[in-house]
């Protein structure tokens, strides 16, 4: 593992909130959550490599989640209806961007991760997408985020320690 | 089909599986939702006709899909 090598890259908070608002859109969400927060993340490559696991895989076991739930309902076969489409979120989000009528709305969990990943000063804007995965790997079932890192098999002490050693002043 | 065949298997005992399935339903219903919306405009149905169809206006159907089917 040769993570050391990559220097974590400044993201504004709004484009992650973006991104997640655009995974949730595409599974057919109300509000984007800590889970939809952990798929804007995996956006990045260098996550990827920390998680062990890559974009795709993340939204097939949560699709595998809701299947499973839905047969224990009784509702097996003849589910599956396809994604919906995502539209494309800029890199440096404009006020009007977020300012959107139509955009997603935060779940309460996923506002707590953000503000404590910006954390001392919680109204700042910029942070790592390493900040959000550290308080991404503190949650605990049942959140979202957790469940879905339970069911992708990862390992959360191994990745804290990736991640330390990445950024040590965490 | 008949209906016994569909009973759903409501009593789970798992908070967990039950409250995901029912995130699961909602997800499933916009994707449903979405899915017809653009076979709709396919077949030249207008957003006015949409709309009525879903029991809303013409302008929130026409706002909520028209980026992605026209």
């Amino acid at each position: 593992m040769t993570t050391e090598s990559v220097a974590p890259e400044t993201l504004h908070a709004w484009a992650i909130c973006l991104q997640a608002g655009e995974e949730a859109r595409r599974r057919g969400d109300r509000r984007y959550g800590t889970d939809h927060l952990l798929l804007a993340l995996l956006e990045d490559p260098s996550i990827e490599v920390m998680l062990g696991v890559d974009l795709q895989q993340a939204r097939q076991a949560l699709e595998s989640l809701d299947h499973d739930a839905l047969g224990a309902l009784g509702l097996g076969s003849g589910t599956d209806a396809p994604p919906l489409p995502m539209r494309a979120v800029p890199k440096k989000p404009r006020i009007r961007d977020v300012a959107q009528k139509e955009r997603l709305r935060i779940t309460p969990a996923a506002k707590k991760v953000l503000e404590e990943a910006s954390k001392p000063d919680r109204r700042k804007l910029q942070i790592t997408a390493q900040q959000v995965l550290a308080r991404i790997l503190s949650l605990q079932p049942p959140d979202p985020a957790a469940v879905l890192l339970g069911a992708l098999g990862v390992n959360t002490s191994e990745v804290r320690r990736r991640l330390d050693a990445v950024t040590p002043d965490f | 089909m008949d209906v016994e065949d569909r009973n759903l298997n409501l009593s789970s005992d798992d908070p967990a599986t039950g409250l995901r399935a029912s995130l699961a339903l909602h997800r499933l219903a916009e994707r449903v939702e979405a899915k017809h919306v653009a076979s709709a405009r396919g077949k030249g149905w207008s957003w006015q006709q949409i709309g009525d169809a879903l029991g809303v206006t013409r302008q929130s159907v026409h706002t909520k899909y028209n980026k992605e089917s026209s």
